[in-house]
């Protein structure tokens, strides 16, 4: 699948097909996680894939706790490992 | 108007059946698309398209009666005058639907049990593997290990080999001897051998080995442990890059409860929302249909949306259905019986495995939270450590946090314990700012 569509994870362009949530993009770019914990800096990727376990939550265009793997991209989207 | 939560199996059955009335059906979903977990798959992934899943789409798209809203978080739901009030999110802006009659379809997710590194990337659940298949192409590991129990983890496993990734192994804890003590629950079912013998054919295509009685313990450095489930010896430790486990699933029933639907629980600890022969629940005007009223299935959860979809609008309901829900529900307490999750499971944590992953406690701390501080269930446990005090609201770990409590004193769960863990006052995690304003529109 080719696309020109990008978000943006860290500073970094990442491209993303139409439709495609935010941890699926991620993942599939080669990212292996998505955030690092909080107490013990842990890296975290995705545990229950449907929203339910919060595990993979990063902060879009400033809003902190978005769970990436319900969330789809948009063109722009800005995505952060921050709590 | 009637409001459905939900737009799974159950969730749109109850739409269409509803619809037929020509009364005005909204339902609400927390996804982008509908279809629910057991649906969610996108046409271009191989494998997935489901003729009846195109069946339900056109003919919920062609009615004109209901309404969809997708995206839709509902956090709330209140009683108002004449009917209820659903609070939901919608793009983080608060929004408010009315509804006289409500259809609470919510499903259910993974029970997930914690074991060395089940933290780590590369570990997932299987619904959680099946979900990034199914929903977005996404293949979560070449060489990857599929345990833990139930049925559910021979589509998991041949759906990830067909899509190119090589499947180590199926590690089933249970043995396919329990089946004998369901006979009377294969007859009625004979179709589910159908499917047994499809995914035996696609397991054979790939050469994936199927062991009974077998668990993974642990998943460190790329190295999955496994064992035998009664003894934990025959250790053999195997390359893998990724783990996907399940244990049997479990219902949402936030809102149920928040709305105030009577629960019980069941001779295997699983709690369900109590529904009549019509799926009506303990509240007037509320229906309850699929997971939520115990796990069983898209096929059941199809069925009982279609007779809550009738019951509401006060259609007469078909012997037909009430013959299939029958047959099926039996299905599903065999399904229960045959696949228990293992009374020992929480021999194989390390102090340091991680119970509470939002919150990060281990099992240390939570052993040290009964014995020394005297924590007594999960509730007292959650105080002393925060074990299911972080965002999930312990969706993943406060069942397990009780079984670990049971272990240890060897105390009985009492069913209070278990409909307590399984609530939680807001269904969403939403702005505090909201629970304030006291907008209604």
């Amino acid at each position: 699948m080719k696309t020109n569509t990008y978000v943006i994870f860290n500073g970094n362009s990442i491209p993303f097909n139409e439709g495609e949530s935010v941890a699926a993009a991620l993942l599939r770019s080669g990212e292996e996680s998505l955030r690092e914990t909080r107490f013990h800096g842990k890296p975290r990727a995705i545990f229950c894939g449907i929203g339910v376990c919060f595990d993979c939550v990063v902060a879009i265009d400033g809003v902190p706790n978005q769970r990436a793997c319900i969330i789809e991209c948009r063109e722009g989207m800005k995505i952060e490992s921050r709590p | 108007m009637i409001a459905i939560i939900g737009a799974g199996p159950a969730g749109l059955a109850a739409a269409i059946s509803a619809a037929q009335s020509g009364q005005h059906v909204l339902v609400l979903d927390s996804a982008p698309r509908m279809g629910g977990q057991f649906w969610r798959h996108r046409d271009f992934v191989k494998g997935y398209r489901s003729e009846k899943a195109v069946e339900i789409f056109e003919s919920f798209r062609k009615s004109n009666s209901v309404s969809h809203i997708s995206g839709a978080s509902v956090w709330s739901v209140e009683k108002s005058q004449d009917g209820f009030l659903i609070n939901y999110l919608k793009n983080g802006k608060e929004e408010c639907a009315h509804c006289e009659k409500l259809i609470i379809a919510t499903g259910g997710y993974d029970r997930a049990l914690p074991f060395p590194g089940w933290d780590t990337p590369g570990s997932i659940t299987a619904g959680g593997a099946q979900a990034m298949l199914k929903g977005q192409s996404l293949v979560v590991g070449e060489k990857i290990v599929v345990a833990g129990t139930g049925p559910f983890l021979l589509p998991v496993a041949t759906g990830l080999a067909e899509a190119g990734a090589q499947i180590v192994g199926i590690y089933e804890a249970n043995n396919p001897l329990r089946w004998a003590l369901s006979p009377f629950a294969l007859l009625l079912n004979l179709s589910k051998f159908g499917e047994f013998l499809h995914y035996r054919k696609l397991m054979r295509r790939h050469g994936i080995a199927l062991h009974f009685g077998k668990i993974a313990t642990s998943f460190v450095e790329g190295e999955v442990s496994i064992s035998k489930v009664r003894t934990r010896s025959g250790g053999q430790i195997i390359a893998a890059d990724a783990i996907a486990t399940g244990w049997g699933f479990m219902p949402d029933l936030t809102i149920p409860g928040i709305v105030g639907c009577n629960q019980k629980v069941d001779r295997f600890g699983n709690v369900y929302c109590e529904s009549n022969w019509e799926q009506r629940s303990s509240i007037n005007n509320v229906w309850v249909a699929g997971e939520s009223t115990g796990i069983g299935g898209a096929d059941l959860a199809l069925v009982e949306g279609a007779i809550a979809g009738l019951s509401a609008t006060g259609a007469r309901i078909e012997l037909r259905l009430l013959l299939r829900r029958w047959r099926l529900r039996i299905f599903a307490k065999a399904l229960q019986r045959s696949y228990p999750v293992p009374k020992n499971w929480t021999s194989w944590l390390k102090p340091e495995t991680t119970i509470c992953r939002c919150e990060e406690v281990p099992y240390q701390s939570i052993e040290d939270s009964i014995r020394e501080l005297g924590a007594k269930d999960s509730r007292g446990v959650k105080l002393f450590t925060r074990c299911g005090m972080g965002l999930c609201q312990g969706r993943t770990c406060s069942r397990n946090v009780s079984e670990i409590v049971q272990q240890i004193t060897g105390a009985e769960i009492s069913d209070a314990e278990r409909l307590a863990y399984s609530n939680r006052p807001v269904a969403a995690p939403i702005p505090l700012g909201i629970l304030g304003d006291g907008k209604k529109n």
